[in-house]
């Protein structure tokens, strides 16, 4: 009874929040000619529905490239970023429709990719900030798959970009700490479970299109172990990203 | 007449030394706002700057739900699986999954025939795995329901590399998929998909690639 009146507060707050929403929804005035409303947001959709020059539409959400608006009448349809950003808004401003993230100037990027790590099959996925354009902090958490055991590793370091206005190709290198967790498979289990790392790298970057970018990365590991030996790791990975 | 002048520079030195002593405590001094001094304008502007809001657009890019369905493990017969994924879509044609599933195995032909065989501890017959995928809507589309209802659809393929825990041991494996999204509304999905796992075992005696093909049924929201 108490979980079912929970839900219902949930699904009222949600009823709420949703009605809200739409109360302070984005109204553009159109200035092309005619804007098309397709019927999905897809560049196949068919155009359902024709909005003329000065008439209103109201923006309810997006997804991906594509706008769901809704006319005066009530028609709604969803319209390609490009038609709505030559939109006005009723203040006679340029609509405010966010572009297209800039390759150069981006801030967040999120990947995943395969590697090889100490010879093992490598599981990679990554955020990177950047602070600056040609400087970002990365981390990465990564899973290598060995015959003799599995390691899992989350590493965090900064990263330069040598040339950020190279587009297509831009050479990186990096320095940063990790630590690995090995889990056995075969006996003899390992001297340590754990080890604290560090690491230098160098790869490269590029762009791919709209919001993809791929990075090529080689690093060398060395481990501080309680063995006193010299212990050294290598991995290089290929990722693909998309950024924000 | 020089006399007094310099007593009364000693007396001023002297008091200037006391307050360098008493710098450390001393209050701080207090800070007057200066009140304008011309004269008050004519007309005093009552109306407050307007201050214009963009009202913020919602993405839908995201994609959360689950799934159920059954997943053939090479060896071990066919058990229920079920499981949770996780979308972005980055563009009308690509997206990226997240998948973390589970199932559990059956018994292998060879424990059936002799019950008193164990090819693997009822611990390690769970069967779980994570997968990060790149999906393509290759066939995007409108499923006709009747005469006046269509949904918004799309056939796509993925494909991705991912942990599959099986008999206690994590394996890298490899998997490739098709499925169907069918968009009830523009937020609530349906999924139809198969999925291979593929990965390199030795479990049932020589070292092979297994196939385990997971049909499964799913829902999801975008928000």
């Amino acid at each position: 009874m108490r979980r079912l009146l929970a839900l219902v507060l949930l699904v009222q707050a949600l009823h709420g929040g949703l009605a809200n929403a739409a109360a302070k929804n984005l109204v553009l005035v159109v200035t092309d000619p005619y804007l098309e409303m397709h019927s999905g947001p897809g560049r196949g959709y068919p155009v359902i529905y024709v909005i003329g020059r000065d008439e209103l539409v109201t923006v309810l959400y997006s997804r991906t490239d594509w706008f769901k608006v809704r006319s005066l009448r009530g028609n709604e349809g969803w319209v390609r970023r490009a038609d709505l950003a030559r939109t006005l808004s009723e203040s006679g401003e340029p609509a405010p429709i966010p572009p297209y993230p800039d390759f150069a100037s981006h801030r967040w990027e999120l990947g995943a990719g395969y590697g090889v790590y100490n010879r093992e099959n490598l599981v990679t996925a990554y955020a990177d900030f950047g602070l600056t354009t040609s400087l970002d902090v990365e981390f990465a958490v990564q899973q290598a798959f060995g015959t003799l055991d599995n390691r899992y590793i989350a590493s965090i370091g900064v990263r330069h970009t040598f040339i950020p206005e190279w587009k297509w190709f831009s050479p990186t290198a990096g320095i940063g700490t990790a630590y690995q967790y090995i889990q056995d498979k075969v006996p003899p289990a390992p001297l340590q479970k754990s080890n604290e790392m560090a690491y230098v790298s160098v790869g490269a970057r590029g762009f791919i299109t709209r919001r993809f970018l791929w990075r090529v990365d080689w690093r060398h590991y060395v481990v501080f172990n309680n063995q006193n030996v010299y212990e050294d790791l290598e991995e290089w990975k290929f990722g693909l990203a998309v950024f924000f | 007449m020089e006399i007094r002048l310099s007593c009364i520079l000693l007396a001023a030195a002297l008091l200037s030394g006391c307050s360098w002593f008493h710098r450390g405590n001393k209050a701080p001094a207090e800070v007057v706002a200066e009140q304008p001094q011309g004269e008050p304008s004519i007309i005093e502007p009552q109306v407050p700057r307007r201050v214009v809001k963009t009202p913020h657009i919602k993405a839908k890019d995201f994609e959360l739900g689950g799934y159920y369905g059954v997943l053939s493990i090479q060896d071990f017969g066919t058990n229920p699986l079920y499981g949770v994924r996780a979308a972005y879509h980055v563009s009308e044609d690509i997206f990226l999954e997240g998948y973390v599933a589970r199932s559990k195995a059956g018994t292998t032909s060879l424990e059936d025939v002799f019950p008193n065989i164990t090819v693997v501890s009822d611990s390690g017959r769970h069967f779980t795995y994570y997968d990060l995928d790149v999906g393509y809507n290759v066939l995007p589309g409108e499923i006709f329901l009747g005469r006046g209802r269509a949904f918004n659809s799309a056939l796509y393929v993925t494909v991705g590399m991912g942990d599959v825990k099986f008999a206690d041991k994590d394996q890298f494996a490899l998997n490739f998929g098709v499925g169907e999204r069918l968009l009830i509304t523009d937020w609530l999905a349906v999924h139809v998909d198969v999925r291979d796992h593929i990965f390199e075992t030795s479990l049932t005696g020589r070292t092979k690639n297994v196939d385990n093909i997971e049909a499964t049924l799913g829902l999801t929201i975008f928000y």
